[in-house]
């Protein structure tokens, strides 16, 4: 009895605590975007209630705030479709088809995403400069295919390894072809497996950071976290308020997905296990 | 003897068709991952700075590097750093966890709250950091001095020692919610029989979770630690956005001092710095794969 007293003392400690370390920044960020003093907790200041910021962002041309919007979501969007295309190519084969050394292609596509950035981005400016494509959405596409295919990969391995080999051999009997197989059989059903990789691949592809900074110039082909992490304002103050809105645009669709497909993301993360 | 050379024909074309599938997988591999890492290589042992003929210098860029002392700085802090914020990343990792095994109200919100950190990109997410460690009017000095944990506001990113820790609890606040989500798979693993069995024997929770679930965890955590280890040693975003690596460069990592150098055309050199982190890096992921034994219920 005793015990269970202290337990649910304890967990109700560590659960304010959760809730309050994740959502905190989140929520200081919402309220500092909708505030005309960002200094708004200091005592010489005041709160005052405003939409200006968000208004702002979107008439303000120099912030560019929309073009890295449209920039993030066109660059990650197509880099995860593809990704996971080519991924479910590669995990058919893995899963279905006679190849040797299938151990060792998926634990050497696994041990790539572990690579530093920072290894492969001198290479690649040196060869976005000699391709002309610095500044453009392929500098960015390219690379970052490559840079979620393995977790994309090992997502649907493991989705693909829990349908029945039975599919495959009706559609054998019906006298499909390796491809029709894949494209009438496996990937209809796998629809939920292709969904979570394509979530988590989008989510990564939108995180991308240091490709960004070195591959894009201006706000032709700059995605929003460079965008944000580089705003400033006209006489070199910091625009907070501004700063906030653009953060809280940004962050409130993904929050969203989060807590629709939360499932997803969480098998996805541990089927994966590859990124963080 | 026929039949022998039709299935081993049959066998021919369908690894081919099996490669075929793999094809696009590897090339955007080796074109964009692997290639780079071996030109980055190369580069290293060339002089290849801007404006200056390019030359091969054998390994003299990494003599240079064993006695560049900002360099051994770099890597000293980029180590600290890792093993204080990771240390708090499982501790909070493994508190939320065991939170979210239980029977509660609400468990799947409680749940999509954690992920919200970790969803929100790094860059975006260190400005708001950026506001909270403000001297005059954040929301960490605001809290420290209505909490009455300190009389004097914390000059969170104006030393080097508050820099750090903001650092670390950013980083924190980021990285926790993957480490909690890994530790409740591995908890959800553990048999519910083991700890009815326990509280038969009377055994008290935190007896039942030294003696039972922390060894049963052992594994989960090597892997959530490893990884993280390997994340952390490239961290780059967070620090780029927050510090800049100050003040006066106490809190560059390896990865924002090979950035300098490719940014100021020193490809040689930043190669040289890159490459280090690399073998590091690639060192400790063999290690997680040989101990994460990945892929031992697909293959």
């Amino acid at each position: 009895m005793k015990e269970e007293k202290v337990k649910i003392i304890i967990t109700l400690t560590v659960a304010v605590f959760m809730v309050l370390f994740c959502l905190v920044p989140f929520i200081y960020m919402v309220v500092t975007s909708l505030s005309k003093n960002p200094d708004f907790l200091s005592l010489q200041s005041s709160f005052g209630w405003t939409f200006g910021n968000y208004k702002n962002i979107f008439t303000a041309r120099t912030l560019h705030f929309f073009e890295y919007l449209r920039n993030s979501i066109i660059v990650s969007g197509v880099s995860a479709v593809v990704a996971v295309f080519i991924a479910s190519l590669a995990a058919y084969s893995i899963t279905r088809l006679s190849l040797p050394a299938k151990s060792f292609i998926l634990l050497f596509t696994l041990s790539m995403s572990m690579f530093p950035q920072i290894s492969l981005v001198g290479y690649l400016f040196s060869l976005m400069t000699k391709l002309g494509w610095i500044n453009t959405y392929p500098a960015l596409i390219f690379p970052y295919i490559a840079w979620i295919l393995p977790l994309s990969l090992w997502i649907l391995v493991s989705y693909f390894m829990q349908l029945p080999k039975e599919l495959d051999k009706a559609a054998i009997v019906d006298g499909c072809s390796t491809w029709q197989i894949l494209y009438r059989v496996i990937l209809p059903v796998a629809k939920p497996g292709l969904f979570s990789a394509a979530l988590l691949a989008f989510i990564f592809a939108f995180n991308e950071f240091m490709f960004a900074l070195m591959f894009t110039t201006d706000y032709t082909a700059r995605t929003i976290p460079v965008g944000i992490a580089l705003f400033q304002g006209l006489h070199g103050e910091i625009p907070w308020g501004n700063i906030m809105a653009a953060a809280t645009i940004t962050t409130i669709p993904i929050v969203i997905l989060v807590l629709i497909f939360q499932k997803n993301i969480i098998q996805g993360l541990t089927r994966g296990a590859v990124k963080g | 003897m026929i039949n022998n050379k039709l299935k081993k024909t049959y066998t021919i074309n369908e690894l081919k068709g099996a490669f075929l599938f793999l094809l696009p997988l590897i090339l955007f591999l080796l074109l964009f991952i692997l290639i780079p890492i071996v030109g980055t290589f190369i580069t290293s042992g060339f002089r290849d700075v801007s404006f200056l003929e390019k030359k091969f210098i054998f390994f003299d860029n990494y003599k240079t590097l064993f006695s560049d002392s900002v360099f051994w700085h770099d890597f000293g802090f980029t180590v600290v750093f890792v093993i204080v914020s990771v240390s708090l990343e499982m501790l909070l990792g493994i508190s939320f966890a065991l939170l979210l095994n239980q029977y509660l109200p609400f468990r799947g919100l409680l749940r999509a709250v954690v992920l919200i950190p970790w969803a929100i990109p790094v860059a975006i997410s260190a400005r708001i950091w950026e506001l909270i460690y403000n001297y005059h009017y954040g929301l960490a000095n605001y809290l420290i001095m209505q909490l009455g944990i300190s009389k004097e506001p914390i000059n969170w990113l104006g030393t080097n020692i508050g820099a750090f820790f903001a650092l670390v609890l950013s980083d924190a606040w980021k990285t926790t919610p993957f480490v909690t989500i890994i530790l409740l798979t591995g908890l959800q693993a553990i048999p519910k029989e083991i700890h009815n069995q326990a509280k038969v024997d009377r055994a008290h929770f935190f007896q039942r979770f030294y003696k039972i679930t922390l060894p049963l965890l052992k594994p989960v955590i090597v892997v959530a630690l490893l990884f993280r280890t390997i994340d952390g040693l490239r961290i780059f975003d967070l620090i780029y956005v927050l510090t800049h690596g100050g003040p006066g460069g106490s809190t560059s990592s390896i990865s924002l001092y090979g950035y300098k150098y490719f940014l100021s055309g020193d490809f040689g050199y930043g190669s040289a710095i890159s490459i280090s982190l690399f073998i590091v890096a690639f060192a400790l992921s063999l290690l997680y794969i040989k101990i994460g034994r990945f892929g031992k219920e697909i293959l």
